[in-house]
């Protein structure tokens, strides 16, 4: 019989007697250690066993009874070819050993011991007795090797520590191939982005991917809504995971998801079962896994849930890991695109603007014709959002015009459209243009449809102006009044005809104010983008201000593109370097 | 054990190890440390050797502490046995466990 033979049939033991008192515990199972390692016991044994024993002998300092503390916990080890027994001898009440271990809620700050003793040894008995009860614990010692049988006790151990360094080497190298695959296949996957732009294929792709390298069955991406009202499916491994949008605004929504996102902390599920109306349930009862919330800095992108079938073993730390890293990278993706859309709506929308301005300025006549005794003259200013003013003359015979201005209510290119169809419709009847309240009936008539279906109207004046017969005709479709200033009447006259704007009303009639047209009147029609421009303090320019302005300039200024120049430089002197916020348009005649 | 401010989280180092023992000293020492400013508690675990149940339980109501305030408790660098226990008991689902690059 050989001398190593002789060892390994040999049985070890040791004794220790350990105070009532939590703070001696390690010091004891530092010793336990020491023993099992002197025995040879392998690295990870000698772990288990004492991280065991700490949990058996903290239950019995903390479960003892008054009595009983008086009396050291015994501590009895052995250790042979094939196994460590542990024994433990507390003076507790006793309590019953369960049929099943579980580990309590996750934020239980206790209750994990038992689980731990049950986890790390192959075998754990507790008997009772009175007074004193006794926890068996047993644990396997892997088969010696020959090699290992003959060799010296100095030789073993620095096997053993080869061995030791193996298994960090071992979990290390999982950890790197990890890192590796995850970086593998982000770069894969961003140049593919780089190719096709489709960031619900790159999402899938990297999805899958990710499944693969953590060994999951399925996944679930939801993207938070621009309005951040709810969760919806981006990408999914199944179709039958393509499930409805879930509201973020409920807070009283039992999904599993919307959970995550409020408490801004991974949902892990799987052991107790999903919430009886969790979208995610046909899956999630099935399965175990998480769900990860990811964020841009405080702001929410998405979650993602990724599961695995029961049986399967859970998701590592280093899964939890990998996990996190792609959902940051597809959050990052995800944020980059829709930066990238607004980016491009915002350029559609300043094209759009250059548009509209551009159908406003075609829209104004490129000359203004002239009768007997009168000159004409018109101004357009656009704000930067562009309205739809215009105003146009059209000549009706050698002696008679007619004068119009208008503002169609709403921005952009919807207003310009609607402009320049309001300006061929007026243009498209020649023998109604001395009859301006029928011309803006049939007008309306004609446009009450189109506009009522975008909920746009159009405020309008016609002026009908004779001056062979020294008369005028106005008619007004809800618009501002216009100002008449005669040589005789040192007050400004003020006419404002009733009828409302166009495309309120299916069939509106339109009242005609008609008047002698005095000597060397001066006749000015704007919209209410003049009145209402505003100083830099935000004063308005106001009808009174206007007025007054009229009543002084009308009787000096003969002409009426000298009486326009003065009313812009009024304007530009009142609004100062303040934006202007609507049209500003204006036609005098004089 | 060292406790430090850095920012807005709290780092703790040279932590031989965490049990029965040293817990309730533990949790003192950091909650106290813990003011408002600090959302994130770092917990250097190079140096662990040991950590059991009672230690887990000290993690977890840190990590109780920091939750309500959107902070989170951060593991670093944890040796082979703490990280064994840490997946045993599941731990690794409710705190950010970092290993070296």
């Amino acid at each position: 019989m050989t001398e190593a033979k002789l060892q390994l049939s040999r049985s070890a033991g040791l004794r220790l007697g350990l105070p009532c008192d939590l703070a001696q515990v390690r010091g004891a199972a530092v010793k336990v250690s020491r023993f099992l390692k002197d025995q040879g016991v392998g690295a990870a044994a000698v772990q288990a066993c004492e991280l065991a024993l700490v949990e058996a002998c903290n239950n019995a300092v903390q479960y003892a009874s008054f009595e009983g503390r008086e009396n050291p916990i015994a501590v009895e080890v052995t250790c042979d070819a094939s196994s460590i027994q542990l024994q433990i001898h507390d003076h507790t009440r006793g309590f019953e050993w369960p049929r099943s271990f579980e580990l309590p809620d996750p934020a239980q700050e206790r209750g994990r011991g038992l689980f731990l003793i049950q986890a790390l040894m192959d075998q754990a008995r507790y008997l009772r007795g009175g007074g004193s009860n006794c926890l068996y614990l047993e644990k396997q010692r892997p088969p010696a090797s020959a090699v290992e049988a003959k060799t010296d006790p100095s030789l073993q151990q620095a096997m053993h520590q080869l061995a030791e360094s193996e298994q960090v080497i071992g979990d290390m190298a999982e950890e790197l191939s990890f890192c590796y695959e995850s970086l593998s296949a982000i770069f894969r996957c961003s140049a593919e982005l780089g190719r096709s732009h489709d960031l619900k294929e790159f999402s899938m792709r990297l999805l899958t991917d990710l499944a693969q390298i953590t060994s999951a069955d399925w996944f679930v991406l939801r993207v938070v809504a621009r309005d951040g009202s709810k969760l919806t499916v981006f990408a999914a491994s199944d179709g039958a995971l393509r499930l409805e949008p879930l509201s973020l605004s409920g807070s009283s929504s039992t999904s599993l998801e919307v959970r995550a996102v409020l408490s801004r902390q991974d949902v892990w599920f799987g052991e107790e079962a999903a919430e009886a109306n969790d979208p995610l349930q046909a899956f999630c009862s099935a399965s175990t896994g998480l769900i990860h919330p990811f964020f841009l800095g405080e702001q929410l992108i998405g979650t993602i849930a990724v599961g695995k079938s029961v049986g399967q073993p859970h998701f590592t730390a280093v899964h939890a890991n990998v996990i996190h890293t792609f959902a940051d990278f597809v959050g990052i993706q995800i944020a980059n695109a829709r930066f990238q859309e607004d980016q491009v709506h915002a350029r559609l929308v300043s094209r759009e603007l250059e548009i509209a301005k551009t159908i406003q300025r075609s829209l104004l006549p490129k000359s203004l014709p002239a009768v007997p005794g009168y000159g004409l003259a018109g101004f357009c200013e656009s704000a930067e959002q562009v309205g739809g003013d215009f105003y146009d003359v059209l000549r009706v015979d050698d002696s008679s015009l007619l004068l119009i201005v208008a503002d169609v209510m709403g921005k952009g290119l919807p207003a310009a459209m609607f402009a320049a169809i309001l300006r061929t419709l007026l243009r498209a009847v020649p023998e109604w243009t001395n009859q301006p309240g029928q011309l803006l009936s049939r007008v309306n008539r004609l446009l009450f449809r189109e506009l009522s279906a975008v909920d746009m109207f159009i405020t309008a004046q016609l002026v009908f102006v004779d001056t062979a017969e020294r008369r005028l005709l106005a008619a007004s479709a809800g618009h501002c009044p216009m100002l008449l200033a005669t040589e005789s009447d040192p007050n400004v006259l003020t006419l404002s005809p009733e009828g409302v704007p166009l495309g309120i009303l299916p069939e509106a009639s339109f009242g005609v104010q008609e008047m002698t047209l005095p000597c060397n009147s001066r006749l000015l029609l704007y919209t209410d983008g003049l009145t209402e421009a505003r100083s830099p303090e935000g004063e308005f320019f106001g009808h009174d201000r206007l007025v007054d302005w009229f009543r002084r300039r009308a009787p000096d200024s003969r002409s009426a593109e000298r009486l326009k120049s003065d009313l812009a430089i009024e304007l530009n002197g009142f609004q100062g370097a303040a934006a202007i916020h609507d049209d500003q348009t204006f036609l005098i005649m004089a | 054990m060292k406790v430090q401010t850095r920012g807005e989280t709290l780092a703790i180092t040279g932590l031989k190890e965490l049990a029965a023992g040293n817990s309730q000293f533990f949790r003192d020492q950091v909650r106290s440390s813990l003011t408002e400013a600090q959302k994130n508690v770092e917990i250097d675990l190079t140096e662990t050797m040991f950590v059991d149940s009672c230690g887990l339980g000290a993690l977890i109501s840190l990590h109780k502490a920091v939750c309500p305030r959107g902070g989170l408790v951060r593991l670093l660098n944890p040796t082979p046995p703490v990280r064994q226990i840490l997946e045993l008991t599941r731990m690794h689902r409710i705190f950010e466990i970092v290993s070296p690059a």
